[in-house]
């Protein structure tokens, strides 16, 4: 990334390392300034004036500070803001925080990095965010991409060339059939000629051949066309998500489940459709278009030329005709789209709206969605039809220059045009009509294009993203004991933002180790590094002093358990759902698992037994079912480290001590790594890691950690102490109301 | 004496858990600060802080609770303790009640937090049909062509009248009242809101 973007007045960029401007200074003030950064300094100029100079070191920390409106780069002491070094809208907040970065590293190993190594967050070109894509998905070739869909056809080349060659055909033949109009309208209609019937009957006879060929064609070109559309609708969703199951969770976390979902079924299937409909299209309309139009230049040039000369400016004002009715349409969306989410809202918290006796106010509020929804969608067909129609008669205006003209010729009126025949024109006005159809189609094209060339992309995108935590050529297969080391760890899920600074700590195979902390200081972020969802952007994690890098994914998470706070059960069984991390495992294993677990019981008590359905997210369970339904499946899954992550936080207190000695079992001899608010939960640890703000601040057992008064988990379990104590404290004055309260009527 | 020394330990821990469990019946409740009671000032390093009570108060944040209805009334006063906490002080119900110096000093800070441009006139707006607008706008730091992101969020109606737009950087635009516009940038809007 470039940061070395604007020299202040009167300096060259030469001058400096890192130079970059910024546009807020002082008191809210706009004003056009520049940080330098030098070997050994940071200036801030103001209009080309030297107003601060600051020594690296003067601070030990650099960051960005996101505002409301604005950001500003700050020097922090002891996490803490001491000064406001510049400010700047957020254009140029990624360079800044790039800055920062660069600068923090030179205060941890006094290297000065020069040149910034992330890839540019914009296009250079059209400036638009490039987030996660390698190129610019609205600057790339469509050409590219559309060759790259195309190029998923070769698979079913022969099906889709025999849909082609059955639709040109069929064109031919229609092309054919004017002809044989103008033949019988010429011949036997026209001059009444009633002696010859063997030529009529042959014309007839050819007409219903024409006719039955046509039908045949049809019916051979729908089959072809179905057989490459199902199967590349099939091999793109197939692709699509296979290819976002392999990707990392920070590819993953970007988008969001109904993107990914979209992806994989909207998009494949607008690309499917446009395939295999307007891919033959293309090829069929543009090979009638230019047969129809040789045809009529040979037939007569000049009435060809009154067929087509209006064309140009007429496609000019349908373009800006549809580019309004498409603004219309898309405005009625987004009010459906509103009174839609009104209504699911509405219905969803039916509860609250009852409870709180707002039902009119909801009612009111749907009446005035619902109104604006259907004024939208009345204006969009409104405005449909009224510019429709006339864009209908400019396209096939020239059709009324023929139709004039060629009866001129037919009386002839005009001799300078020449003369024809009825048969003739009604041939020549076939061939108009047809010309217009595919001239129909290729106005919409653009705009089709554009549609489809964003699933395209956003379908490539996926297909040839290179997932960030991949395994190495040289990864191996570890047979794990379970010593993890963090060394010199830091992390962050952005780059300008660490959730994890310089964590050292060694955890020995077999112990059982609790993670606290307040909430954000870095707890799950540990155990995701921990199951390699993410990798360290600086230092190294070890297990069994392999480079977890160089461990494959596979071995890794086959040798890890996690039981998560809210455990996701698939539809399906019981059985299904405790063998899912273990399909191979025996009957008698999955029961011995579910008795270790103390869910046999329950399950023996469910109507079908361990055949019985859990439904949607496992809802016909309850949370503590669930979470030994987890459990057990942790424990068939006999891992060597087992991570759990508020593994009973949702439960009450009885089921957690049920839950408890299921876990024992599942820990006992295995290195163990478990998250809990409630810190009685990890009173059987060996040891506590406590984090705050990233940053781990205290290691001991229990009783060593809170002989520190002034200790960070001292302060926690005061806290939690404090609230226990408020929540009973409620719970007494629920249950005695205190008597000015009881006689308050 | 390693006993005494023990004993007196003890009481000290059995004193600090007292204090700590006596303070469960605290409920935090919302404090109107007096005006005549706080004296902010800039501190050297460019942030405000605040002398109340006779105590300082460094890098206070002020917050505008109801950021798009009101910029002066209900500003948030709170600081960070020792343990990095968010410690509210109270509550200003009306930033003018505060003396001019005063006034115009947290007024400059909080249109810095808050640095939105207001949108004056809007001249065009373009869709790219790939889920993002140009739109070409005269605001009150001047005019600029924004590029909006995912409009149906970012490009929307707060109120009946409140037009409000992120751009693709992050940066914030606002409308106060649509209906103040001219009518060609109201037409040109309409279709987009």
């Amino acid at each position: 990334m470039n940061l070395l973007l604007k020299a202040p007045e009167g300096h060259e960029l030469s001058e400096f390392l890192f130079s970059l401007p910024f546009n807020l200074y002082g008191k809210a003030k706009k004003t056009d300034g520049t940080l330098c950064v030098t070997r050994s300094e940071i200036q801030v100029y103001i209009k080309g004036e030297l107003k601060d100079t600051i020594a690296f070191d003067e601070f030990e920390e650099y960051a960005c500070e996101q505002l409301i409106g604005c950001s500003m780069m700050v020097g922090r002491v002891k996490d803490r803001n001491v000064k406001c070094i510049c400010a700047f809208t957020q254009d140029n907040f990624i360079a800044f925080a790039e800055l920062c970065k660069i600068l923090n590293h030179y205060l941890t190993t006094g290297v000065l990095v020069e040149e910034s190594d992330i890839d540019e967050p914009k296009c250079p070109k059209c400036g638009l965010p490039l987030d996660s894509f390698t190129e610019c998905p609205y600057c790339a070739s469509k050409v590219k991409t559309f060759s790259k869909l195309f190029g998923r056809l070769k698979k079913y080349k022969w099906a889709f060339l025999a849909a082609i060659a059955c639709t040109v055909f069929s064109e031919l033949l229609n092309v054919v059939s004017p002809y044989i109009n103008q033949l019988l309208i010429d011949d036997y209609v026209w001059p009444k000629n009633q002696s010859n019937w063997v030529g009529f009957a042959v014309l007839c006879a050819s007409m219903f051949v024409i006719i039955i060929i046509n039908t045949f064609l049809d019916w051979a070109n729908m089959k072809a066309s179905f057989y490459v559309s199902l199967n590349l609708g099939q091999d793109l969703r197939q692709d699509v998500f296979s290819k976002t199951l392999d990707l990392s969770m920070s590819s993953i976390s970007k988008k969001t489940a109904g993107d990914l979902i979209s992806r994989v079924s909207n998009d494949a299937n607008k690309l499917q459709s446009f395939l295999t409909d307007n891919g033959k299209s293309a090829v069929v309309r543009i090979f009638s278009l230019i047969i129809v139009t040789v045809i009529m230049f040979i037939m007569n040039w000049k009435l060809a030329l009154l067929a087509i000369v209006p064309i140009p400016l007429v496609a000019f004002i349908i373009k800006r005709a549809y580019n309004t009715i498409q603004m219309y349409y898309g405005r009625s969306w987004r009010f459906s789209n509103a009174h839609s989410k009104l209504l699911h809202d509405a219905l969803d918290g039916i509860r609250v709206v009852k409870t709180c006796g707002t039902e009119d106010i909801e009612i009111e509020k749907y009446r005035d969605a619902s109104f604006k929804a259907a004024k939208a969608s009345s204006k969009a067909e409104i405005v449909w039809y009224y510019i429709w129609p006339a864009c209908d008669f400019l396209l096939t205006i020239g059709n009324y220059f023929v139709l004039y003209f060629g009866a001129m010729m037919i009386l002839n009126r005009i001799p300078a045009f020449g003369t024809m025949t009825l048969g003739e024109l009604t041939r020549f006005t076939s061939y108009v009509g047809m010309l217009y159809n595919p001239l129909r189609w290729l106005l919409q094209l653009p705009r089709q294009i554009a549609d489809v060339s964003i699933s395209a992309s956003k379908v490539f995108e996926i297909l040839e993203e290179n997932t960030d935590v991949r395994d190495s050529s040289d990864c191996v297969d570890l047979d794990i004991k379970g010593n993890i080391e963090f060394k010199d760890v830091y992390f962050g899920y952005k780059i300008y933002n660490p959730v994890l600074k310089n964590i050292n700590i060694k955890l020995d195979k077999g112990k059982m180790y609790g993670i606290v902390g307040h909430s954000g200081a870095g707890k799950s972020t540990m155990i995701n590094l921990i199951l390699r969802l993410y990798d360290v952007t600086q230092g190294s994690l070890t297990i069994d002093g392999v480079d977890i890098r160089k461990i494959s994914q596979e071995s890794l998470r086959s040798q890890v358990g996690v039981v998560l706070q809210e455990t996701y059960l698939f539809e399906g069984t019981v059985l299904e759902n405790l063998t899912y991390a273990k399909p191979d495992a025996t009957f008698e294993e999955v029961v011995q698992a579910a008795k270790i677990a103390h869910c046999h019981e329950f399950i023996t008590k469910l109507p079908d037994g361990y055949n019985t359905r859990v439904g949607n997210k496992g809802h016909t369970l309850s949370g503590g079912e669930r979470q030994r339904v987890a459990i057990a499946r942790a424990i068939l899954h006999n891992p060597k480290i087992i991570i759990l992550d508020e593994a009973t936080a949702s439960l009450d207190t009885e089921t957690e001590r049920q839950i408890q000695e299921g876990l024992a079992e599942l820990c006992r001899g295995r290195t163990t790594i478990a998250i809990a608010h409630r810190l009685s939960t990890l009173s059987n640890a060996d040891q506590l890691i406590v984090l705050d703000k990233g940053r781990l601040v205290e290691t001991g057992t229990h009783e060593e950690l809170m002989k520190h008064k002034g200790g960070v988990y001292y302060q926690l379990v005061m806290a939690q102490r404090k609230n226990t104590k408020m929540k009973e404290a409620n719970i007494d004055a629920r249950e005695d109301p205190k008597p000015e309260f009881a006689g308050a009527n | 004496m390693d006993k005494n020394e023990n004993k007196k330990d003890l009481a000290k821990d059995m004193e600090i858990e007292r204090k700590a469990l006596e303070e469960k019946f605290e409920i935090d409740r919302l404090v109107i600060l007096d005006c005549k009671d706080l004296k902010f000032y800039r501190d050297d390093g460019n942030f405000i802080s605040l002398k109340y009570k006779n105590e300082d108060y460094f890098n206070v944040r002020l917050t505008r609770l109801v950021p798009f209805f009101s910029k002066t009334t209900y500003i948030s006063v709170a600081y960070d303790n020792k343990e990095n906490e968010f410690v509210e002080l109270g509550v200003i119900k009306d930033m003018s009640e505060l003396p001019k110096d005063q006034f115009e000093m947290l007024d400059q800070y909080l249109e810095y937090k808050y640095y939105m441009p207001e949108i004056k006139k809007i001249f065009s707006i373009k869709d790219n049909n790939r889920g993002f607008i140009f739109v070409d706008i005269e605001t009150s730091s001047g005019r600029k062509t924004i590029c909006v992101r995912d409009w149906y969020s970012n490009f929307r109606m707060l109120s009946e009248s409140l037009l409000y737009a992120v751009d693709v950087d992050g940066n914030k635009y606002f409308c106060p009242d649509i209906e103040k516009l001219d009518k060609k940038s109201l037409q040109i809007l309409e279709i987009f809101v």
